[in-house]
């Protein structure tokens, strides 16, 4: 009984960041993410310009103004400015909505999981009942009907994508719940709400935390989506409203529409990137590498 | 010496999938009108094969499988009828050791919270008399107190076992189920837990009903022994008398089937009783006697009446032609 | 005259995140023709590695045969061809795992299975594969085997399945046979009838068998030798009655008498402390030395070699001294 003497005390959670370390591209997308999270933040707290002041002439390119080093757009305003302020509604709506799809998705998956026969019957009917709307079209009504803020954007992106992690979330409670240790903490007297929180969803985690991951990209797109169609906040400056509002005139200015378009690639990039490091550090099979 | 628990005519029933889309639910009965009792500090075996209800027995009995049907007094008080809450508060004094040490670990907490939670749960001491409750058990089951800290997939699979029979004894129970509890560790690894449940008995008095199918693990730690085959106890009886003297055919069949030093290939032995075939479907159990279609002895008799168990000198058989 | 299957000084190595460790190290083993040989340890002792080895079927990278030589009929296999090996495993030589389920194409019925086994080494039509398969599936004791054949795996028991990967692995008559732990996931009463069945299909074809087992009782009654095999290394072996009765190193010692037995129940059962050691912690000395009760300082120091004493070769230092 000598080799555990070996060991450190390495919990399960540092050892799946032992794991993502090594992974090359995961640790690139986290130092991107966080290079524009910075950049976000100065631009929501310390930058003082306004980015929809008209600041110049119409569609100045970029480079041709020091002033102005991404140009400027169709009314004049400068977009370096809009890129700095618009990140911060952007990412902010991205985690909004992937927040309210996980405390959707998941209370509802682990429900459906966990006491399966009617209750599953019921909450699975629901799910596949949003599952089958058009999500576009769908958060497109909601955010006609209720004004276009950015909560309400972020609520309606929220509630077309959590099927999809209820259904994840389900598969794995009901795929952890017949495992011996929650019978192990039945047999001890653990009460069902305990069972759910304490045992059966931190050993479900992973598989979630990924998929919360990935939500993100997916809102900031929905998000970008909405506002190209004209759904977007028009007083919040957002890197979706910045391409909705210039995509008419995308034949005579390639740049109002690129640089926000590139700047939403990046952050989505980066988040893939760390979302897919994730699934490798957490799985077991790929730990022996 | 008081009777601890005394099972009366349980039955256990799962509902399988529906025949089509408004047809009747058909019913596996698992366990059938099983009907047994423990001593104080005394260790019951359950022997059988897979599918034969061993371990939905020991789990009903404790009411983590639900009942259909039948009575489970445990000290004078039947378990099946108790509400939840009361079920739950009563868990302290009958506990459980799984087969597998590596699923019956939560992998995500620390061994020492892993033996502290029971307490939590009944709320029993302080939180210093806990933390000093579980030291005491990672000395008794022979672990040492700076693995307290460590996760489960840092232990072997024989440690693992040892911490699931630390937080079984946190409580203080008076039973101890005990679902194949070596049969995933290698020999040497058996033996040492083997002589931990061995020793724990004697120093704690508890009582086990302890599952296997493993004859010899059986007999090393096992007062008395019944033997389940398709959700019926075919034989029960002392120990003693049901390895030297077993009465029913299926019980002969075990004992000569379970490989054993005593039989060398060089010295070309034959099976005594050889049988045939694998269990029948639990789905339609046979109308007579479950083991008829692989008995050597069966006769007409019994494919059609259902022996019950009768007392046959120390031993209750349910065969109609015993011994 | 050499044995029909012999492997000399095997070494195996396997890459992991400790860095190389040696999974087997000369290993020595030999089997006749109409013989069983036994190969018994606990898991990790290397027992299965060398069941793969020989098959050619090592997952390589990481593992990678280091040296020595496995030799079938006087054929190195360790320098043979991936053709030459497929050639070989199916023809001259087959294996049975543990897990039947996992081991059978679960799309296929059972009868096409072992057909398409039969066609892959035989020219023959496949309507004769097929009444081949059946033929088989009778003579594995399989009843109504001809409505069997047309089952899918999921449709019969596990001792069924068994017995169809037996049928299948002796569908070309092959002259070596490897069991790794056939029985581990079976009932006892069924894990008697497909004993019998291998002695049997033994005394027929005339196959050498191993039988890959942690089961002592399984190798009393099935091997005519046996090999005991510790953390990658063969530390004792012989005729299967002098083994078991007159055990020599102090592990096989404690694998017979830490085993629950039937017959008389002792108090309390002899047990061997601690556990085996991972393979990557593997020092200069024996590698049993941190478990045995009759450890000398040369015990850490000195890995012990397989030599004949008494009856049957051992690698105990503690026995060549005659300290036990």
């Amino acid at each position: 009984m000598t080799e555990a003497t070996t060991f450190k005390a390495e919990s399960p959670a540092r050892e799946a960041w032992r794991m993502f370390r090594r992974n090359i591209p995961a640790v690139a997308g986290v130092i991107m993410l966080t290079a524009i999270i910075l950049a976000t933040l100065w631009g929501t707290f310390f930058y003082e310009g306004n980015p929809f002041e008209i600041v110049w002439a119409p569609h100045e390119p970029p480079g041709a103004t020091p002033e102005f080093p991404l140009g400027t757009d169709y009314l004049g305003r400068d977009i370096f400015a809009g890129l700095i302020a618009g990140g911060g509604p952007t990412l902010a709506v991205g985690a909004a909505a992937a927040a309210i799809t996980m405390v959707i998705g998941v209370s509802l998956g682990a429900l459906a999981g966990f006491y399966g026969g009617w209750v599953d019957n019921l909450l699975m009917r629901i799910t596949e009942f949003f599952q089958v709307l058009p999500t576009l079209l769908f958060a497109m009504v909601l955010v006609t009907l209720f004004s276009p803020t950015l909560f309400t954007i972020a609520m309606a992106i929220g509630v077309v994508s959590w099927p999809q992690t209820a259904r994840l979330t389900r598969a794995e409670v009901m795929k952890i719940k017949e495992l011996e240790y929650v019978t192990a903490a039945r047999a001890i007297g653990a009460k069902n709400r305990r069972i759910i929180w304490t045992v059966i969803l931190p050993n479900a985690a992973p598989p979630l935390i990924v998929s919360a991951t990935l939500t993100i990209g997916v809102a900031i797109l929905f998000e970008a989506g909405l506002s190209f169609l004209g759904l977007g906040d028009p007083n919040t400056m957002s890197w979706g409203l910045m391409i909705g509002s210039n995509r008419a005139y995308i034949l005579d200015a390639w740049w109002p529409v690129t640089f926000p378009g590139l700047a939403i690639f990046l952050t989505v990039f980066s988040v893939s990137l760390i979302g897919d490091g994730l699934n490798d550090a957490f799985n077991p099979k790929l730990r022996e590498r | 010496m008081t009777t601890l628990l005394d099972v009366r005519d349980l039955t256990v029933q799962f509902a399988l999938p529906r025949q089509g889309f408004f047809g009747p639910r058909p019913v596996l009965e698992a366990v059938r009108q099983v009907s047994f009792s423990l001593e104080q500090g005394r260790a019951l075996g359950i022997v059988g094969e897979s599918g034969s209800g061993k371990t939905t027995t020991a789990m009903a009995t404790i009411r983590l499988v639900e009942a259909a049907g039948g009575k489970v007094m445990f000290q004078g008080e039947d378990l099946l009828q108790l509400d939840d809450e009361a079920m739950r508060k009563r868990r302290r004094d009958v506990q459980l050791i799984f087969q597998d040490p590596y699923s019956s670990l939560n992998p995500r907490a620390r061994v020492a919270d892993i033996v502290r939670e029971p307490m939590d749960l009944m709320e029993i001491g302080t939180p210093d008399e806990r933390r000093a409750r579980v030291t005491e058990l990672f000395r008794l089951v022979g672990l040492r107190p700076d693995q307290l800290n460590l996760f489960p997939h840092q232990f072997s699979g024989g440690q693992r076992q040892r911490i699931s029979i630390a937080r079984a004894l946190t409580t203080n129970p008076k039973l101890l189920v005990c679902d194949e509890p070596v049969s995933a560790l290698d020999v040497a690894i058996q033996a040492q837990i083997l002589n931990l449940l061995a020793r724990l008995k004697a120093e704690l008095g508890l009582s086990y009903l302890f599952i296997s199918h493993d004859l010899g693990v059986v007999r090393h730690v096992c007062d008395d022994v019944a033997v389940m085959y398709l959700g019926k106890i075919v034989e029960m009886a002392p120990r003693d008398a049901l390895f030297d003297a077993p009465q029913h055919p299926y019980t002969q069949a075990l004992l000569s089937a379970a490989p054993s030093l005593a039989r060398r290939k060089s010295r070309g032995y034959v099976r005594p009783v050889k049988i045939s075939g694998d269990p029948p479907s639990p789905i339609n159990p046979p109308k007579g006697c479950a083991f008829a279609d692989r008995c050597p002895k069966a006769q007409e008799v019994c494919r059609k009446v259902q022996p019950q168990l009768e007392p046959m000198g120390p031993s209750r058989v349910a065969c109609h032609f015993p011994g | 005259m050499s044995a029909l299957l012999q492997i000399e000084e095997l070494r195996v190595t396997f890459n992991t995140r400790h860095g190389p460790v040696t999974a087997l190290d000369s290993v020595s083993l030999s089997v006749n023709a109409g013989e069983t040989l036994g190969v018994v340890g606990e898991s990790g002792c290397g027992k299965s590695i060398t069941a793969l080895s020989v098959m050619g079927l090592i997952p390589s990278p990481p593992g990678k045969i280091a040296g020595g030589a496995i030799r079938l009929a006087g054929e190195d296999l360790t320098q043979a061809s991936e053709a030459r090996m497929r050639a070989l495993r199916g023809a001259e030589m087959a294996m049975i795992f543990q897990e039947p389920m996992t081991s059978l194409n679960p799309v296929f019925t059972v009868g096409d299975q072992i057909a398409e086994a039969i066609m892959l080494h035989q020219k023959v039509s496949a309507d004769q594969a097929f009444r081949d398969a059946v033929a088989l599936l009778d003579r594995v004791g399989i009843p109504s085997p001809d409505r069997r054949a047309r089952d899918y795996p999921h449709q019969l028991s596990g001792g069924m399945r068994q017995r169809v990967m037996i049928a299948m692995a002796v569908s070309c008559r092959p002259r070596v046979l490897i069991a790794d732990e056939p029985t581990t996931a079976l009932d006892v009463t069924v894990q008697a009838q497909i004993f019998d069945l291998l002695n049997e299909i033994q005394r027929d074809f005339g196959a050498a068998i191993i039988l890959i087992t942690h089961d002592m009782g399984a190798i009393s009654e099935m091997a005519d030798r046996v090999a005991v095999m510790y953390a990658g290394r063969v530390i004792e072996q012989g005729r299967a009655d002098d083994v078991l009765d007159l055990p020599q190193h102090p592990y096989t010692r404690g694998l017979i008498s830490c085993i629950p037995a039937l017959g008389k129940g002792e108090d309390s059962l002899r047990e061997i402390p601690g556990v085996v050691p991972p393979l990557h912690m593997l020092g200069a000395g024996c590698a049993f030395a941190e478990r045995c009760a009759h450890r000398a300082p040369r015990c850490d120091s000195e890995k012990p070699q397989l030599q004949a004493h008494g009856h049957h070769p051992v690698a105990c230092h503690a026995v060549a001294e005659g300290r036990i």
